[in-house]
């Protein structure tokens, strides 16, 4: 499991992130994506001396700032069981995709069943993020 | 002996990319990073970046004569930011810190702060001294390693 899509496991969970400059922001991870962009919400912003500290209510930090990330110990088993349950599902799924896909088959042309698959695909693909 | 296709991959090829680090994967680890930090905990992930993913990690200041280390959990360490790493002999990684007193981490900060202001303080001097004779000091106050 790569690092970027570890940290897609710590969604809604409280991480701390500290820039390069020095500056730690404590609060609960919404989103990110694969350049490490993150958005955050309800939190604290400490300056690089540890002494100032203000509350903010959403942020948006830009991966490149980023020094390094905190997130809680428990992210690595919920992580192992969260694609331990994919996995399982994409299973499932493909034997259903079999199936369907063999009846069409024999009914109907290729051409309008190919991006109807694609489109279904598309869908499955959110709940797992 | 006759040389098998398998003896081509992973341990016995030299690697120079972020693969080389991949027989360090589930084993602990050293990390140095680009502010000075050491981060001790066992490697879990990494990717083309050299991000890491490290669990149970410490991070310890080292002085002149003491040393301090507090608990840390899973740190995500942004690649640009490792200067170098390496996996440790269990068996001996403490033995160094023998030559050491430990002091509590709070304190170590403060000092290692001091000591950090006072690098960079010389380094601005040199730098002035460096650009009045055309020569250029190659420092910069985030690397304090």
């Amino acid at each position: 499991m790569l690092p970027l899509y570890l940290l897609t496991s710590a969604k809604e969970k409280p991480i701390l992130v500290e820039l390069k400059t020095g500056e730690t922001f404590n609060g609960n991870l919404i989103n990110c994506d694969p350049w490490m962009n993150l958005t955050l919400s309800n939190v604290i912003q400490t300056n690089a001396n540890g002494d100032k500290f203000e509350k903010i209510e959403d942020i948006y930090i830009r991966g490149i700032h980023v020094k390094y990330l905190r997130i809680p110990d428990e992210i690595m088993s919920y992580a192992k069981e969260q694609s331990l349950i994919n996995m399982e599902q994409r299973n499932t799924n493909a034997k259903n995709r079999r199936t369907e896909g063999g009846n069409r088959n024999s009914q109907s042309h290729g051409g309008h069943h190919g991006y109807r698959n694609q489109g279904r695909r598309g869908g499955r693909r959110n709940p797992q993020n | 002996m006759e040389q098998k296709v398998e003896d081509l991959y992973l341990e016995s090829y030299a690697f120079t990319t972020a693969a080389a680090i991949v027989g360090s994967v589930d084993r602990k680890i050293f990390v140095l990073l680009r502010d000075g930090r050491n981060l001790f905990g066992i490697l879990r992930t990494f990717d083309q970046f050299a991000n890491l993913v490290l669990q149970d990690t410490f991070e310890r200041i080292y002085l002149d004569k003491e040393f301090a280390e507090i608990y840390r959990g899973v740190f995500m360490v942004r690649g640009e930011n490792v200067v170098m790493m390496g996996e440790l002999d269990i068996d001996k990684e403490d033995d160094h810190l023998q030559q050491f007193i430990q002091i509590p981490f709070e304190q170590a900060e403060k000092n290692l702060k001091i000591k950090q202001d006072s690098t960079i303080k010389n380094e601005r001097i040199r730098t002035k001294k460096l650009f009045a004779k055309g020569l250029i000091n190659d420092f910069y106050k985030s690397d304090l390693y």
